[in-house]
Order: C-alpha cells, then sequence, then structure tokens
C-alpha cells in the first residue's frame, strides 16, 4: 500500500502526521510526505528558481525544506520512525529535482527506508492530484482544518481513498463509524474499517442507515457480512441499524468522538458534479475525521 | 457514457473547474464579436480589443501557460483579420523585445558568475552593524542596481544576503519576523523604484520607448530616459527607508555578531576572481555601449552585443542561459507589443483613449486631470493586478492616444508602473520574497499603501517641477 501525507505548515499538521504514520506503522507502507508550497506565477518562476539556486550556495535552505526537515523530526520525536544506523553523509539538505515539478528532500545526516519527502509549488489541488495520479497512491491522509473545498475537490477528482484528519484529538478514544450499504465499494470500505481499527487499536460500529421503517435484506447482509469480516481479523464491533437520512443521522451518530468510514459514492463522475453524492455531504458536515474508500 | 471511462469523465470535469476562465474567455469573445460595433470604432478595432479582453483575463486568471496567452495574441490577430500573417510577425519583433530578451540574458549571465557574495561584502561594508544602516543600504544598493540591470536579477542576488543576515542574527529563517519584514522589503522596494532608472531597469520601460518611437512620437535615448527618471529615483530612497523602518522597526537595533559571521562567510569565498572582473567590464562596456551606441544600433543590438561577449569569453555556456532566461515571458511582450501596435493602427487606442477621456471629464472636468489620473493612479493600480509589462504593453498605446505631450504621458505611465508595492504578483522581486514564505499577501499593504501615495505625488511633483525644466 502506498501513503501520501499532505501537509503545508508546521502549525497544523500534527495530528495529520499521526494519523498518517499510524496507519503507514501498521500496514508497513510504502509513505511519501508532500508539502506543496506557494504557487509562483509564470511572470517570474525563473527569477524564484535563481533566487533558490543562489541560496544553496549560501548553505540556506530552499523554502518548504524547513517543514519537511520539522515533519522528520516530528516522526523522530515521536518513535514513528527511527534512523537507519548508517547516516548518510550529506553535509547540508540536499534537494534532487526529480522533474514533473517535485523534488525529493534529503536531510542532513538522515535516512530511512520507505519514507520520501517531497517538494511541490502550486495550486494545492492541481499538485496533490497530480502527485497522486502519476504515482499511484492508494491513500491520501491531508489535514482538515478550513480545507473542506479541498477535500471536497480531492474526492471529486482523485483516485486514492482519502482520509481527511479532521479535528483529530491524540487524547481523544475514538470508535469507527463503518457505514455499510449494498453498494459495490462496500468490501473495500469494511476492509479499510479494519485497517484502521487495528491502526489505532480501537471498535467498530457498524451502522446500516435506511430512509424506510424496515432495514432492506441486502442492508442487513452487508452487516453481516462486515460484523463477520470484524470477528475474522480479531476486531471488536458493533451492530446498529438506524432510520433516518443517512447524511444527517451519520453525522449525528459520530459527534467529535468517531472516525467515519464510508465506501465512494457509486454515481457517474457527471451526476457528482452537478449534484453532490452522499459521502461529500457527510464530509461538508461532520466534525470528525472521515475515510471515504475508492 | 459516450465510451469513456468514468476516469476519464473525471479529467474532462476537473480540466473544466481548472480552465473556466477560458472558457468563459472563449464564450465572451465569441459573444462580443457578434455585438454591433460602437460608432467611431472601426471594424478591425472592435475585433483589437475582443483579443485585448481575452489576454488580458487569460494574464490576470493565469488559466493556460503564458507563452500560450502569447501565440493566442498572434493567432487571434490573423484569425480575425486584424492583420496579415506577415504584419503580426514583424509587429512581433522590434528592438524593444530584443533589448528584453538581451537584457533577460544578461541578467543570468551576471549571476552565473557568482557575484551576489561580493555584492554582500560591499553592502555590510559600507552600512556597518546599524540596523537601520543596513536598511538604508539595502535600498539604495538594490535601487542603484536594478535600474541598470534589472529588478530581477538583483532581487535573486540580494534574497540570500538578506536571508544569510537574518540566520546570522540567531533567527529562524521560516519564521516571519519584523526583522526579516524590513530586510525583504527594503529588496522588493529597492528595486521596484530602482527599476524606473534606466531603460533596462524593467521591461515595460522598454516597451514606452518602442512605442514611442514606433508611433512616430519621439526618438528617447539611454540617457534621455535617465535624465528624465533617475531624480525621482534618488528622492525615493530615503522616503522608502524611512516608512519601512517605520513600519517594521526590528528589536534588533544593532546587527554586530550577524555581520560578522557574514564577513568570515564571504571571505571563505576568497578575493573576486578574473570571471568576476570580466564579467563587471563586460557589463560596463554594455552600459557604456546603451549610453552612446543605443541611437544608432539600437537598445537591443547592444544588449545582444553583451550577451554574445559574455558566450565568446566562456563566461557562460548557452545551456546555463536557455535553462535560466525566461522565454515565456519574452514570447507574452512580443505578442503584447504587437497587440499595442494593433491598438493603435485600428483606431482602437485611439477610440479607448475618446471613450475614456469623455466619462471620466464630467467626473474630473478637467482634461489634464483625467490624462494624469488615467496614466499614474490606473497604470498604478493595473500594475498590482496585472503585472507592470502587461500594464504598459496594453495601457500605453492608449495614454499616448490621450492628447497632451506624449513624452509626458508615456513616461508617467511607465513610472507608475512600477509603483508595485501593493500585491505579490506586481513584480518578479515581490514574488522573490513572497516564495520565501516570510512575507504574507496582508504584509504588501502595511508599508505599500503610504508608498503608493507617497511615489503618486513625488511624480505629481516631478512632472510638474523638473520636466519641464529639461528640453524633451
Amino acid at each position: 500500500m502506498k501513503i501520501l501525507i499532505g501537509i503545508s505548515s508546521k502549525k497544523f499538521s500534527e495530528p495529520t502526521l499521526d494519523v498518517g504514520m499510524r496507519i503507514a506503522s501498521t500496514l508497513n507502507s510504502s509513505t511519501t510526505i508532500l508539502d506543496v508550497g506557494k504557487k509562483v506565477n509564470e511572470f517570474s518562476y525563473k527569477d524564484v528558481s535563481i533566487a533558490n539556486e543562489l541560496m544553496e550556495s549560501w548553505d540556506l535552505d530552499r523554502p518548504g525544506v524547513d517543514v519537511l526537515e520539522w515533519a522528520y523530526n516530528y516522526l523522530q520525536s515521536e518513535n514513528y520512525i527511527t534512523k537507519s544506523s548508517i547516516d548518510n553523509s550529506f553535509s547540508k539538505n540536499l534537494l534532487i529535482d526529480k522533474g514533473i515539478g517535485r523534488s525529493e528532500v534529503f536531510l542532513k545526516g538522515a535516512a530511512v527506508t520507505n519514507l520520501s519527502l517531497i517538494l511541490r509549488n502550486g495550486n494545492i489541488i492541481e499538485e496533490l492530484r497530480d502527485e497522486v495520479q502519476s504515482f499511484n497512491y492508494d491513500l491520501t491522509i491531508i489535514g482538515g482544518s478550513g480545507r473542506r473545498r479541498m477535500a471536497h475537490d480531492l474526492v471529486q477528482y482523485i483516485d486514492s481513498s482519502i482520509f481527511v484528519v479532521n479535528n483529530f484529538n491524540r487524547k481523544q478514544t475514538y470508535r469507527i463509524l463503518l457505514a455499510v450499504n449494498d453498494s459495490k465499494g462496500n468490501k473495500k470500505a469494511v476492509k479499510f474499517a479494519v485497517r484502521v481499527a487495528q491502526a489505532f487499536n480501537i471498535e467498530v460500529d457498524i451502522v446500516s442507515i435506511s430512509n424506510k421503517e424496515k432495514i432492506s435484506e441486502k442492508f442487513h447482509s452487508a452487516s453481516l457480512r462486515a460484523e463477520k469480516m470484524m470477528r475474522r481479523t480479531g476486531v471488536k464491533s458493533k451492530v446498529r441499524s438506524i432510520e433516518g437520512d443517512l447524511v444527517n443521522t451519520l453525522v449525528d451518530a459520530a459527534r467529535d468522538n468517531h472516525i467515519i468510514i464510508m465506501g465512494t459514492s457509486s454515481q457517474s463522475p457527471i451526476s457528482k458534479f452537478f449534484l453532490g453524492s452522499k459521502p461529500l455531504a457527510v464530509m461538508e458536515s461532520c466534525n470528525c475525521p472521515m475515510v471515504i474508500v475508492k | 457514457m459516450f465510451g469513456f471511462s468514468e476516469r476519464s469523465i473525471s479529467n474532462i470535469l476537473f480540466w473544466i473547474t481548472r480552465k473556466k476562465w477560458l472558457i468563459l474567455s472563449f464564450l465572451l469573445s465569441v459573444s462580443f464579436f457578434y455585438f454591433p460595433t460602437p460608432d467611431g470604432l472601426s471594424s478591425e478595432g472592435h475585433r483589437t480589443l475582443i483579443i485585448v479582453l481575452v489576454a488580458l483575463s487569460l494574464i490576470v486568471s493565469e488559466t493556460i501557460p503564458l507563452p500560450a496567452v502569447a501565440m493566442l495574441i498572434l493567432i487571434m490577430e490573423v484569425v480575425l483579420g486584424v492583420d496579415t500573417p506577415d504584419g503580426v510577425a514583424s509587429s512581433f519583433m522590434s528592438d524593444a523585445v530584443l533589448f528584453i530578451m538581451g537584457s533577460l540574458m544578461l541578467a543570468v549571465s551576471i549571476v552565473h558568475q557568482g557575484l551576489d557574495k561580493r555584492l554582500a561584502l560591499l553592502v555590510i561594508t559600507i552600512t556597518g552593524n546599524k540596523t537601520w544602516r543596513i536598511v538604508l543600504g539595502f535600498v539604495t544598493i538594490s535601487a542603484l542596481l536594478s535600474s541598470f540591470i534589472g529588478e530581477h536579477t538583483v532581487g535573486a542576488m540580494m534574497l540570500p544576503v538578506a536571508l544569510a543576515l537574518i540566520r546570522n542574527a540567531g533567527l529562524s529563517t521560516g519564521k516571519a519576523t519584523k526583522l526579516s519584514s524590513v530586510l525583504l522589503f527594503s529588496i522588493a522596494y529597492g528595486c521596484a523604484i530602482g527599476s524606473i532608472g534606466t531603460p533596462s531597469g524593467g521591461g515595460r520601460n522598454a516597451i514606452m520607448i518602442g512605442y514611442l518611437a514606433e508611433f512616430g512620437m519621439a526618438e528617447i535615448s539611454y540617457l534621455d530616459w535617465i535624465k528624465m527618471t533617475y531624480p525621482m529615483l534618488l528622492l525615493e530612497i530615503p522616503i522608502v527607508s524611512l516608512i519601512l523602518w517605520k513600519t517594521f522597526t526590528p528589536s534588533q537595533k544593532t546587527m554586530d555578531s550577524s555581520v560578522r559571521k557574514l564577513k568570515v562567510q564571504v571571505a571563505k569565498t576568497g578575493k573576486i576572481n578574473a570571471n568576476q572582473l570580466m564579467a563587471i567590464g563586460i557589463f560596463t562596456l554594455v552600459f557604456l555601449g546603451w549610453i552612446f551606441f543605443s541611437p544608432t544600433f539600437g537598445l537591443g543590438i547592444v544588449a545582444l552585443s553583451g550577451v554574445f561577449l559574455y558566450l565568446s569569453f566562456g563566461l557562460i555556456n548557452w545551456k546555463e542561459i536557455n535553462r535560466n532566461t525566461n522565454w515565456g515571458v519574452i514570447l507574452l511582450f512580443g505578442s503584447a507589443i504587437s497587440l499595442g501596435i494593433q491598438m493603435k493602427e485600428t483606431g482602437a487606442a485611439f477610440w479607448v483613449a475618446g471613450q475614456t477621456l469623455t466619462y471620466l471629464e464630467i467626473i474630473f472636468q478637467d482634461v489634464e486631470i483625467v490624462r494624469w489620473f488615467v496614466s499614474v493612479v490606473v497604470a498604478g493600480l493595473l500594475t498590482n493586478l496585472l503585472s507592470s509589462a502587461a500594464t504598459v504593453a496594453v495601457l500605453g498605446p492608449i495614454v499616448l492616444d490621450m492628447g497632451g505631450n506624449p513624452v509626458i504621458t508615456g513616461f508617467m505611465t511607465s513610472i507608475a508602473s512600477a509603483f508595485a508595492y501593493l500585491t505579490v504578483v506586481a513584480s518578479p522581486t515581490c514574488m522573490i520574497i513572497h516564495s520565501t514564505g516570510l512575507i504574507t499577501s496582508a504584509d504588501y499593504f502595511k508599508a505599500g499603501w503610504k508608498l503608493f501615495i507617497i511615489s503618486v505625488f513625488l511624480l505629481l511633483v516631478v512632472s510638474l517641477f523638473y520636466w519641464p525644466t529639461l528640453s524633451l
């Protein structure tokens, strides 16, 4: 599994890194931490690039490297990564141009397997989408603070699953709220819920929500299949059926102490573009972390 | 759906959301095309104005790459029948474009010599260790140098000097402080005020000289330009330094250890080498060529001669020039000048000028004030939205057609387009300091609005009391 963790500042990125690295550690995934720096307009990009090159000759880091250096040090201080025994021999932080507007950062004295630090500049949606499409990530993890619109666009336009780390509190004991139904993507969502439950060592509430008074047979069997999967993988779970509107009911049930996990909508892209979708509506209203599994 | 996979449809929808300005520009241009041509405007002028609107919306929205905008301008000029293919091609290339191209290449050649360390030593040797003197020194050196070798080059060379001083002062180069703001703005604003000093200070100056010559209004030499603008540049240096100091007064009043560390750092690079001396020598020759030979050979040819010398003496190789020259900007300047010429020739500029005068005269009651308002205030504000060169390229033909002395109006427009104090996109130097992450968009307003007002006032004073004493 390939995980992409998108960060953009030191201030709001700790929860995003925490969540991303917990999942990555459990799944032994290859992880990329991406910082998208400010967009430079075309009148000036050559001048900015010359200024950046000159900065290197002064032993000064290019803008953005400090954020990735901070992220690396944070992961180390929280024991998410351990430096390899043989340090690299760089005398200073190095930025290697990897083409298509992305550079890989190699930090002075730091070497670790399965972790890449990537720097890009530009529009955050376009750069994240390009990174995901070009390198086939399975999961993209982004912060939730003030980024509903960004998460909304990413859910619409990228192929990977998306974890929006909205209001994540390390001290809070979370449960997973897994919304099941009879859609094609349901199985993937259940599998992902198992992985997250294992990563955080938490329990799962399996809910099937329907407008009708009596829950349909298909929804019921989807719940049972999910429960069976949890049992087989050793994850504790409870099954609930709730009558009501999916979006409001799920948001109310989740409050701020659940991680919502649901599959992507089976609507066509055009319908989603004009009418929106249930997962997007949940994401816009919820006050807790949420995963949309694709 | 229609045989497209979900991913393809998603890609198309993404393209639509990202390119909405392009689609909107296309739809607007089609609808304007079918609008009846206004009275007093020729059919070609009508179509030229459609191209201007499309180009402006695409430059502001940055929805497609600048070279694509440049090509679209040329394509539309031919397809809409504004001019013949040969006519468009010849209006695309002029001495002004050669000058911009040569100046950008010269800048790359100079930066390549590693003169930034020498520059650092020069600044701190002159200023000493008092912070206010360092700020004054940064503004002065940035202004004087950028007037000759272009603001973007000086901005790029001065940035590491400022960041090294900040780091040496024990501050993080990733965290904004008043010291970082005052030093970085002294580079950006110093370069902005310096860029008015000579034609090589900024591409827009060359565009205005090109227009004045092309429209048969005046032949402005390099020295004529200096006589007109340098006094204002010199007056602005203490004003900018003072406003920046008052706005971002840092707690560090002296930078003793920081300056000492910088001297040690620069000393490690050794004495000035032969290549650096030769690079300075060639640029001095180019400068003298601009002063003494440009009336005969043109500014562009002199600039290209300098590039030729840099390449011939092996001070830089072509690969390096090719990699670091912004060809997209050169293409756009060429197209913008071509569009400006079409605006003049089709009467579009005259029509817009007439309409502007008619409507604004109702407000201001005096044609002189209207002319001043458009060439100074509108140019100054547009430059903060568009970029200075695009402002002069589009506004130039209009203001030159507004009557009065075209030299005065042209210079006022060119100088006002250097008032790039308010936004990140206003000039490459503003973008360079913004890219460090130490300056936010809101910071530009803190000192920028004061400088904008003072600069407008100063330009008025210079144009009323100094320029009439010159015989231009």
